[in-house]
């Protein structure tokens, strides 16, 4: 409440997000190698400076490890079956025929420098892009992100949240299960022990789940919802209709001849302006008060506009010279640097300096957590 | 109250939410199916980022339906019976998931559609997706495609023909073995031409007929990733059989004990006053 910019606090998470996906549509636009390894050392800087300790935050590795295998299934692919092309021959792999049944498709055969980067590079493009995605799941907090969900998603985030507090819980129910096996003289381990196990834990979580209801209904859960009729049948109306046009401007988008024509693209904006409308004017209706909610302030503003800029310089640089953003390949050259989006991206380390530091406790999840407590009290 | 598939469903679906469902579906398989179904000359046709901006779509359509499905007021007891299975799902989902296509999460999610209603799996597939997605740090532009696919599997459980029994086991375990298969095949469809890029000779090729291209499909599903699902398939008929009778006797015990009043069918309904007595007896 009273923190400054400078002292330690968890960034909003919809900032990162923000940030994530304008790098991610930034590395979607090009494939020049220059400015991908310009986005990944933008990613790898900002995550290593502002990560926390969270489970979360260790999840990047994974993402990393996830963008090698994609690069490596690529090219692995691109040998295989890929349509090989170029003129520097690489190397020469016997040729396979597959027959007919299989659409007539050759494996193998000799690999050129040209398709075989040209390949390489894909699978850089999408790594790259993968590692932003894993960025801001390294950074953001989910359970801050959960309360930024739109109330008229109150009842189904609620559910969320409860999963996402009671998961932990299950390792304590499964410990306390297992005493009372021990206690009981039986050790033994194998399916039969599983099954043991697994089924007092089970009902466990589903008595608990009936005292989590009960408390929150104790507590006055949705009870405050005064519904007037008239506002339910414009509400279910506007998102109804809204549906009814996205699913179809959907499919005229990507079948225009023969239903929508040029109309697609309005429609399907029509359909979500519709939805959205309709939703924000039904979750009206649930006063919800919120507990220490997250502050936005001029540090996520700069994260996301840091976010924009990169994707903007890209695009602003594409529509200049296209030429620029593509690995050349027919002729193979160096590639060249596009000034305006290589300052973009570069504009996007931004956050790893301005930003304030993270805090190291796990202080940001008590709130969530505090219902499980009142619960298992209630349990106890 | 003996027989729990007439029993009151957790998350009732009014016709209002049963439309929004539907539609929800379809706008669903479409997102999948897309490479079948572009044509030249279309939008997307061009651009390798289809099925990110079809990602980007599917959250919107999600989130009408939940609205659709919880708005005049759900149960607080069916909200902490998706919380806790959800929360189940993502605690167990890690334990198989990326090796062989062995998925322990889908089980839970047919028995619990199976148990507590179609509405009720809907919103179950899609949150168990989520919380572990947000628990695990998995949130991509392959999330919405998980959550809806997932939805649509517990959907389906839930309106599978009311059997018991040896018959239901077996029917489950069926469904079980397609449900894996087909969600492996709808999601590889939907990024296969993100997966592979364009110039393979089993790549999607615009504007080809979509018998061309389902056969190109097809050939890539067997020799990349149809060992995978099949093996999806396996560990949800496994699973269901195994595990099937107890946590189906154990989820029944759960929903009589909570006696769902059926709520989701609002209280401004005159025509379900009788059903939206929260003291209904039985309950605690």
């Amino acid at each position: 409440m009273g923190s400054t910019g400078q002292l330690p606090r968890a960034l909003h998470p919809l900032a990162w997000w923000g940030w994530a996906i304008g790098l991610a549509v930034a590395a979607s636009m090009t494939t020049n190698p220059l400015l991908l390894a310009l986005v990944l050392g933008v990613v790898w800087l900002v995550v290593l400076a502002r990560r926390s300790d969270s489970p979360w935050a260790r999840a990047f590795r994974i993402y990393v490890a996830l963008a090698v295998v994609i690069v490596v299934v690529r090219v692995v692919l691109h040998v295989l079956v890929g349509f090989k092309w170029g003129d520097h021959l690489l190397f020469r792999l016997p040729s396979v025929g597959l027959p007919e049944w299989a659409a007539g498709i050759n494996l193998l055969g000799p690999v050129y420098l040209e398709g075989w980067l040209a390949a390489l590079v894909e699978g850089l493009k999408l790594g790259t892009l993968v590692i932003a995605i894993g960025g801001a799941n390294a950074l953001a907090n989910p359970k801050r992100l959960l309360r930024s969900l739109p109330n008229a998603l109150y009842e189904v985030g609620t559910a969320v949240v409860v999963s996402v507090s009671v998961a932990p819980q299950l390792a304590q129910s499964v410990q306390r299960v297992l005493r009372a096996r021990l206690l009981r003289g039986e050790s033994g381990l194998g399916l039969r022990a599983l099954a043991q196990v697994a089924l007092p834990v089970l009902q466990d979580t589903l008595d608990r789940s009936l005292m989590l209801a009960a408390a929150m209904e104790s507590r006055g859960y949705g009870s405050s919802r005064g519904s007037r009729p008239a506002r339910r049948r414009l509400t279910g109306s506007l998102t109804l209709l809204g549906l009814v046009l996205l699913a179809f401007g959907m499919y005229g988008v990507l079948d225009p001849l023969g239903t929508t024509g040029d109309w697609g693209v309005p429609i399907l904006a029509v359909g979500v302006a519709m939805s959205v409308a309709g939703m924000a004017y039904g979750g009206r209706e649930l006063r919800v008060t919120r507990y220490r909610s997250d502050p936005w302030r001029a540090a996520e503003t700069l994260t996301v506009l840091s976010g924009l800029a990169a994707a903007a310089g890209t695009a602003v640089s594409r529509s200049i010279a296209p030429d620029l953003l593509v690995m050349p390949l027919q002729p193979i050259a160096a590639p060249g640097l596009p000034v305006l989006a290589a300052l973009g991206i570069t504009l996007a380390a931004l956050p790893a300096f301005v930003t304030p530091r993270t805090p190291s406790s796990h202080r940001a999840q008590a709130p969530v957590l505090r219902v499980s407590g009142e619960l298992s009290e209630v349990a106890g | 109250m003996s027989s729990a598939t007439s029993a009151p469903r957790a998350i009732a679906l009014r016709p209002r939410s049963a439309v929004a469902v539907a539609v929800a579906t379809v706008a669903g398989l479409m997102a999948f199916c897309w490479p079948l179904l572009v044509r030249d000359g279309s939008v997307l046709a061009e651009n390798t980022m289809a099925p990110l901006i079809l990602g980007a779509l599917m959250p919107v359509v999600l989130a009408v339906v939940l609205f659709e499905i919880s708005e005049g007021g759900l149960d607080p007891k069916a909200i902490a019976m998706l919380g806790v299975l959800a929360a189940i799902g993502a605690a167990i989902r890690p334990l198989g998931a990326g090796t062989a296509g062995i998925e322990t999460v889908f089980f839970l999610l047919i028995l619990g559609g199976r148990v507590f209603g179609a509405g009720f799996g809907f919103v179950l597939g899609a949150t168990t997706l989520f919380g572990s997605a947000l628990f695990t740090g998995g949130v991509g532009p392959w999330l919405p495609y998980q959550m809806i696919g997932a939805a649509i599997v517990g959907l389906l459980a839930g309106l599978l023909p009311p059997v018991r029994g040896r018959a239901e086991l077996l029917m489950l375990a069926a469904y079980g073995a397609v449900s894996g298969l087909l969600y492996g095949l709808l999601m590889n469809l939907s990024f296969w031409p993100y997966s592979l890029g364009y110039k393979t000779e089993i790549s999607f090729v615009v504007g080809d007929s979509v018998l061309e291209n389902l056969h190109r499909f097809v050939v890539f599903e067997v020799t990349t990733s149809l060992g995978w699902d099949l093996v999806r398939g396996l560990t949800n008929v496994v699973l269901v059989l195994v595990t099937g009778p107890a946590i189906l006797a154990t989820l029944r015990r759960a929903a009589r004990k909570a006696a769902f009043a059926g709520r989701g069918a609002s209280h401004s309904d005159p025509r379900n006053l009788s059903t939206s007595d929260r003291r209904s007896p039985g309950a605690p």
